[in-house]
């Protein structure tokens, strides 16, 4: 398998330092291979670490023990090769939808009328159409996060950083956008890191599932959640329920602890 | 039965409806009392000046009423020196304005960029921010003389603070994501600067150019004062010097009048600049 992995984590720490106050072992010792073209989703409680674990990967962050690479190359830097789509969206609020799609192609010198289609396309397929000219400020969250999606697609990324893209959306958005990730996702295959702290979704979206330990953040087991379909009708079937059930165990035991942890 | 369930919902309805009358009628009345709030105040104080003015327990010399002072504006307007004076205040206090906007956001940027430029600047804003810098007016007149370089030069040292720690600020504000946005797309150092750090700072940046604004027009009218000649506030020294009250007087109008249009202005582009932003969004 370590021949054909596209992102290679090796023995990779990572220590928090905040202005103030000790510095904090966020990841220790965190191995990981991720195959081309796998959905892979990043488990665990809120502060074990999952989202550094993706800046790190992401380039965003320097790496301070162990190795990451991607493609057999080190990561050194953030590239157009990785993608990325954050909670909060990230879009430039003085860029409309359309300037926002298109920046990331005016960054890569596409010639205009191209440019101009590329950014069309992924609007109309994240289904913004006809919101061109909309300013952030005036979009609802899901419609922001498509936005995010449409621009960071754009740039024809090979691998996908998706840093709880969801979390900021209300439960009928989430779902509805879970669906339209995974037609799209069907539709031109990329490697996915998806960072998640819920396991449904998880389950839902993922083929594999890294679930992590409460600070100091490790690789506690590696699941897989290949199923027959991603149609939204698994999510009532019993393999589905058991798989959730088992992580939901794992992931609860790291919860507890990690509440035991800061003393709460 | 059903008859009279229907009329119970038609009052019910009609008392809705008068409800929804009266509040519209109320914001109605709540939209021109908030538009013309601003203009009442002003108004009452013109007309306290006049009848105070007119009461007799003041000389003429010592308040000269409103209508004295506006016949004379119109009188300077159209027979004396009104545009010179206004002419050339502005153009001292826009100048200074203009020059310590763009050397405030310069140097903001890069003292956000550079820890050496920083380290350097850093104590000197502290130091210098809170100090009255017409302290300086003497010594800036002894290097660089009366005319307009000096005052320009004065308002340019007290505008540019204000614009300096505001571009701090905002830089120092920009969403980390935004960054490695930008970042992941492939944007380089220059363009970071320019077509992300900036825009995402232009709020807090505008927020320190409407402070620096009226500070450039006092500047600019202290240094007339203190150094004579032209200008609006060369004007009212000369005038005062002759005794002339209602020449005084007018001068204090004119500024008012001129501070005013200037700071609407700003807020005009501030509009203009942040459609994007939720601060003008329609709600």
């Amino acid at each position: 398998m370590d021949g054909q992995a596209q992102i290679v984590v090796e023995r990779v720490n990572h220590t928090y330092r905040p202005p103030r106050g000790r510095p904090v072992l966020a990841l220790s010792d965190i191995s990981l291979d991720i195959r081309p073209r796998e959905f892979l989703a990043l488990l665990g409680p809120s502060g074990c670490g999952k989202s550094t674990l993706l800046y790190l990967v992401g380039g965003f962050l320097p790496i301070e023990a162990g190795r990451i690479l991607v493609e057999g190359k080190p990561v050194a830097a953030p590239g157009p090769d990785r993608g990325i789509v954050f909670q909060h969206f990230a879009l430039f609020p003085w860029k409309t939808v359309r300037g926002n799609v298109l920046y990331g192609l005016e960054r890569q010198g596409l010639p205009r009328p191209e440019r101009e289609k590329r950014a069309q396309a992924f609007i109309d397929m994240v289904g913004l159409h006809g919101f061109e000219d909309s300013y952030p400020s005036q979009l609802s969250g899901g419609m922001r996060q498509r936005t995010a999606i449409a621009r960071t697609l754009a740039i024809d990324p090979s691998i996908l950083l998706m840093d709880e893209p969801f979390g900021a959306l209300d439960a009928q958005t989430r779902s509805l956008m879970q669906t339209e990730l995974l037609k799209i996702w069907q539709r031109s295959p990329k490697t996915v890191i998806f960072v998640t702290h819920d396991v449904q979704e998880a389950v839902y979206l993922a083929e594999r599932v890294a679930v992590m330990s409460a600070r100091p953040g490790r690789v506690k087991a590696i699941v897989e959640t290949k199923f027959p379909n991603r149609d939204p009708s698994i999510l009532r079937s019993k393999e589905f329920v058991e798989k959730v059930d088992q992580l939901w165990n794992m992931v609860r035991d790291e919860a507890i602890k990690a509440q035991e942890a800061t003393g709460s | 039965m059903a008859g009279l369930e229907g009329q119970a919902t038609d009052q019910a309805t009609l008392a809705e409806a008068e409800a929804r009358i009266s509040h519209d009628a109320l914001r109605r009345f709540d939209d021109i009392f908030r538009r013309g709030a601003g203009a009442f105040s002003i108004l009452a104080l013109l007309v306290a000046w006049e009848v105070f003015a007119r009461s007799g327990k003041v000389t003429p010399f010592m308040l000269p009423p409103f209508s004295v002072v506006a016949e004379r504006i119109y009188t300077d307007a159209f027979h004396g020196d009104l545009w010179i004076n206004l002419g050339l205040t502005l153009y001292r206090a826009l100048t200074g304005f203009f020059i310590a906007a763009i050397g405030g956001v310069t140097l903001g940027a890069l003292m956000s960029r550079s820890r050496l430029v920083r380290w350097f600047f850093d104590p000197l804003i502290s130091v210098g921010f809170p100090m009255p810098k017409i302290a300086f007016l003497p010594i800036i007149i002894l290097w660089l003389g009366l005319y307009d370089i000096s005052k320009i030069s004065m308002v340019v040292f007290d505008a540019i603070f204000p614009v300096v720690t505001a571009t701090l600020a905002g830089i120092a504000g920009v969403d980390k994501a935004l960054i490695w946005s930008g970042r992941n797309m492939g944007a380089g150092e220059r363009q970071m600067m320019w077509q992300i750090i900036l825009p995402a700072a232009l709020p807090q940046i505008l927020t320190g150019l409407q402070v620096a604004l009226p500070i450039a027009l006092i500047v600019a009218i202290i240094a007339e004062m203190a150094m004579g000649g032209y200008g609006l506030g060369g004007a009212m020294m000369t005038a005062s010097r002759y005794a002339n009250s209602p020449g005084v007087f007018a001068g204090i109008v004119e500024i008012a009048v001129v501070g005013y249009i200037l700071i609407k202005a700003m807020a005009f582009i501030r509009r203009r600049l942040l459609v994007w932003h939720t601060e003008t969004a329609p709600s």
